[in-house]
């Protein structure tokens, strides 16, 4: 049979599994690494971070060189490709080419300029790069120099519209760009290579992210004790029982938009059918009619979210069977801890997502983003149920300041007292796999999912009224790609954020944990479900000048977001340009003699 | 009415201002959100400065914004001036020891670490009748217990603990049994090997005591 007629889709099905399974386990691997790491940050240390790979320098001089040299090449090949055969080039290969070449130029510049400023200069570019960063105030500078260039050019491009100005704009813009990028890729490439040549041996660190997978290979190795008087069989599911839900959960999430292939439902998919993605598709239905839609979801279920809490709840079971399985009464504390925490924040956690279903009107999760997609964010539209929401998912995957199952100060470790090896491991990772997937799930119910704001199905629209004021066609292929991406940041942010509560809060007492899962957040999610419920009884009833005063502030929500990402940009920038606070203070005899030998040396800190 | 400086109990003191239970304090989410913001705060500026080198020196600057943290091993701190670190034998202008093997120190040491063996210097030598030199001077950097008292009885200024560096964990405690040579090669805290005490010799015009030419 001929590869290329073979039906594909099973092979793409098996691909999206795999990867929610990978996305899972690699994040989840990535957070225990992330949170030591942060906690460490916090305190001014570097944290886990000494696992290095030793490559042999030429190597990787032969690596730097012929990437970039290649690099250079795809972008002349690019360029070439791009360049219209008639008149000047398009606003957006102009945009690309300069943009790129101007970033690239000023980061390359930033990094020279840095290290040259912490080893000293060692040669004439070093000192060239040390000079225009000490001319601009600081190596920070010349990145705001790089920046400002960079706006500038947009607004030139943009500016300057089609006349025969616009032409030369776009035209030199574009050729260029192309030029300088290959320039400043090919020069910062051997500048690194030279520079690394005295060195026997070049270390990867990966900014210390080596750590978590020798930390992986370190527990597979490692002795699995057993007690004596355990149950051997339950003891060693337990793990398995923890792990397995907290992943699978993550199925029922879209990562992104349907795709949309031009090739009929009954006919074989084949390889030939992944060419024929729509190039354009309208906001209303999901695919056009006679198109195949490929969702990127692995599991399509109409239980939708009833799926999430289901398996969920079986996590209880692990815990709980570690703890009685283990022949000790610290885990048997520990589990029956876990138990009834688990299962008394299952209520809460299900009854502050009723006011999302009633609004949304569906337990489908691709169709709750959709919804989002079309009026405005559950964030906006529930902001109470997000904030018990998170309160009971953060307590369902005991973490601090819920981290009661294993509350070291009383009962050791809880549950897994008696777990060592990759079974601990499997403990720690389902937790953290735990993060990711509730993430994942309030990413999609609160923060729209893969929509952007302004972002629709087809284009960059930003309207808000009935006041359009930007509307620019990008195909279906890209807005997937974005959505997906925009996906993926919110998830990490969300988890970002559950990982720094673990730093800031103390935890609870017992009675304390119980009080508030069921005499608060209960309650409180049975308010939201009553409030949610009438505003909802009032908008049906309510005139047409009312229901365009929400659209209108729905449409204002989207640009709350823009306008509040724009800001958060530029505090972001400031907030790198501020200079450091330094005093100095000899205020002892090791000061003084730290003094003398002209400061505090150290050793390169690898992160 | 006026407050009275003593309080209404006749004690002395300012008085604490109780946190107020206000709605924002009992709904936790507003202080959650503060205190997330101090941590994120603390995070954000200590990578800044970590990843654009900008971290205060630990050692001569001092707390501004972020926690002044020295990063051992990769940073150390001097010992303070007055530190006992390990022994170093020090040396006379010609760069012989000054340690004359009167076994003061072997002698003021509580734990008994210090072994010395006496040695005469030759028929002939200038030396010779006013002092001895250490053939052996040995010391176990295991038993000392770093009290400094040998260096309190030493009447030559032989033995300092003013090295600052820190005992050093090996392999094997016969690295811990530091001999004569290695201890004259340690240097002082400004990297010499004599002392700020002048050494006076016999026949020489500075000696202050009697010798044998002038008695």
């Amino acid at each position: 049979m001929n590869i290329w007629d073979m039906n594909i889709w099973p092979l793409l099905i098996a691909a999206k599994s795999a990867f929610v399974v990978l996305f899972g386990m690699n994040l989840g691997v990535l957070l225990t690494w992330t949170d030591r790491r942060q906690g460490a940050m916090m305190q001014d240390r570097i944290g886990p971070n000494r696992a290095v790979i030793w490559l042999p320098t030429r190597m990787v001089q032969a690596i730097l060189v012929l990437g970039a040299l290649g690099a250079t090449g795809a972008t002349l090949l690019a360029a070439q490709a791009l360049r219209p055969e008639e008149g000047a080039p398009s606003t957006l290969s102009a945009l690309l080419f300069g943009e790129l070449a101007l970033f690239l130029s000023w980061f390359t510049m930033v990094l020279i300029a840095s290290g040259a400023h912490a080893r000293g200069a060692r040669n004439s570019f070093d000192r060239f790069a040390t000079g225009l960063a000490a001319a601009l105030g600081g190596a920070r500078f010349i990145a705001l120099a790089g920046m400002l260039a960079q706006v500038a050019l947009f607004f030139l491009i943009v500016v300057s519209g089609g006349g025969e100005f616009g032409e030369t704009v776009r035209e030199v813009s574009f050729g260029a760009g192309a030029a300088l990028f290959g320039l400043a890729a090919v020069s910062g490439s051997l500048y690194a290579a030279v520079s690394m040549h005295a060195e026997p041996r070049v270390g990867l660190r990966l900014a210390g992210l080596l750590h978590p997978a020798a930390d992986g290979l370190k527990t597979l190795f490692k002795e699995d004790i057993i007690p004596p008087g355990a149950d051997r069989l339950l003891h060693s599911i337990a793990p398995f029982i923890t792990f397995f839900p907290a992943l699978v959960v993550l199925g029922i999430v879209p990562f992104g938009d349907a795709l949309c292939f031009d090739t009929a439902r009954d006919q074989p998919f084949t390889v030939k059918s992944l060419g024929t993605l729509i190039s354009q598709v309208d906001s209303a239905a999901l695919c056009p009619t006679g198109s195949t839609a490929f969702k990127l979801q692995a599991l399509d279920l109409n239980v939708g979210l009833l799926y999430f809490f289901a398996l969920a709840g079986t996590g209880i079971v692990g815990a709980a069977l570690a703890g009685w399985a283990s022949d000790n009464k610290f885990s048997l504390l520990g589990g029956l801890r876990a138990a009834s925490q688990m299962v008394s924040y299952e209520v809460a956690l299900g009854l502050t997502l009723v006011g999302a279903l009633m609004v949304y009107g569906t337990i489908r999760v691709d169709e709750m983003i959709q919804w989002q997609a079309r009026n405005a964010w559950g964030i906006f539209v529930q902001p109470f149920a997000f904030v018990l929401f998170f309160a009971a998912a953060v307590a369902e995957s005991k973490r601090i300041p819920f981290d009661l199952p294993e509350g070291e100060s009383e009962i050791v470790a809880g549950y897994f007292t008696e777990y060592s090896g990759m079974k601990f491991a499997m403990f720690f990772f389902s937790e953290y796999i735990a993060v990711v997937s509730s993430s994942a799930l309030m990413a999609a119910i609160f923060f729209g999912g893969w929509h952007l704001p302004f972002v629709d199905r087809s284009a960059i629209h930003v309207a808000v009224g009935d006041t359009v004021y930007l509307h620019y066609a990008v195909s279906h292929g890209a807005i997937v790609v974005l959505g997906v991406l925009g996906f993926i940041i919110k998830i990490i942010a969300l988890c970002w954020v559950q990982l720094s509560i673990r730093w800031t809060l103390p935890r609870f007492r017992y009675d304390q944990l119980m009080r508030l899962g069921w005499r608060k957040l209960l309650p409180l999610s049975l308010l939201n479900v009553l409030g949610t419920g009438l505003v909802i009884l009032l908008l049906q009833g309510a005139s047409e000048t009312v229901a365009s005063a929400v659209r209108y502030l729905a449409n204002l929500s989207m640009a709350l977001l823009a306008g509040s990402a724009a800001l958060g940009f530029l505090l972001f920038i400031k907030f790198m340009m501020k200079a450091p606070n330094k005093k100095q203070l000899l205020s002892s005899t090791s000061a003084e003699y730290a003094q003398a030998r002209g400061g505090t040396h150290s050793r390169r800190m690898e992160a | 009415m006026k407050a009275s400086p003593l309080g209404p109990r006749g004690v002395v003191g300012t008085p604490l201002k109780r946190p107020d239970r206000t709605i924002s304090v009992q709904s936790y989410v507003p202080e959650i959100v503060k205190g997330l913001g101090i941590t994120m705060g603390h995070f954000f500026t200590n990578t800044k400065e970590m990843v654009l080198g900008q971290r205060n020196d630990p050692n001569t600057e001092a707390i501004a914004d972020g926690i002044n943290t020295v990063s051992y091993p990769e940073q150390q701190r001097p010992y303070p001036e007055r530190f006992r670190g390990v022994h170093r034998l020090t040396e006379r202008e010609d760069g012989s020891p000054r340690c004359v093997a009167c076994l003061c120190c072997s002698t003021a040491c509580p734990a008994q670490c210090i072994h010395i063996e006496a040695g005469e210097y030759p028929e002939g030598d200038k030396r010779r009748g006013y002092e001895r030199f250490p053939d052996k001077f040995v010391i176990d950097e295991l038993r000392c217990i770093f009290c400094g008292y040998c260096v309190e009885a030493c009447p030559c200024d032989a033995i300092r603990m003013d090295t600052g560096i820190h005992p050093v964990p090996y392999d094997s405690r016969e690295q811990f049994i530091y001999a004569k040579d290695l201890l004259l090669k340690m240097p002082g805290r400004k990297n010499d090997h004599v002392t700020e005490n002048p050494r006076h010799e016999p026949g020489e015009a500075t000696h202050p005591g009697i010798d044998r030419d002038r008695h």
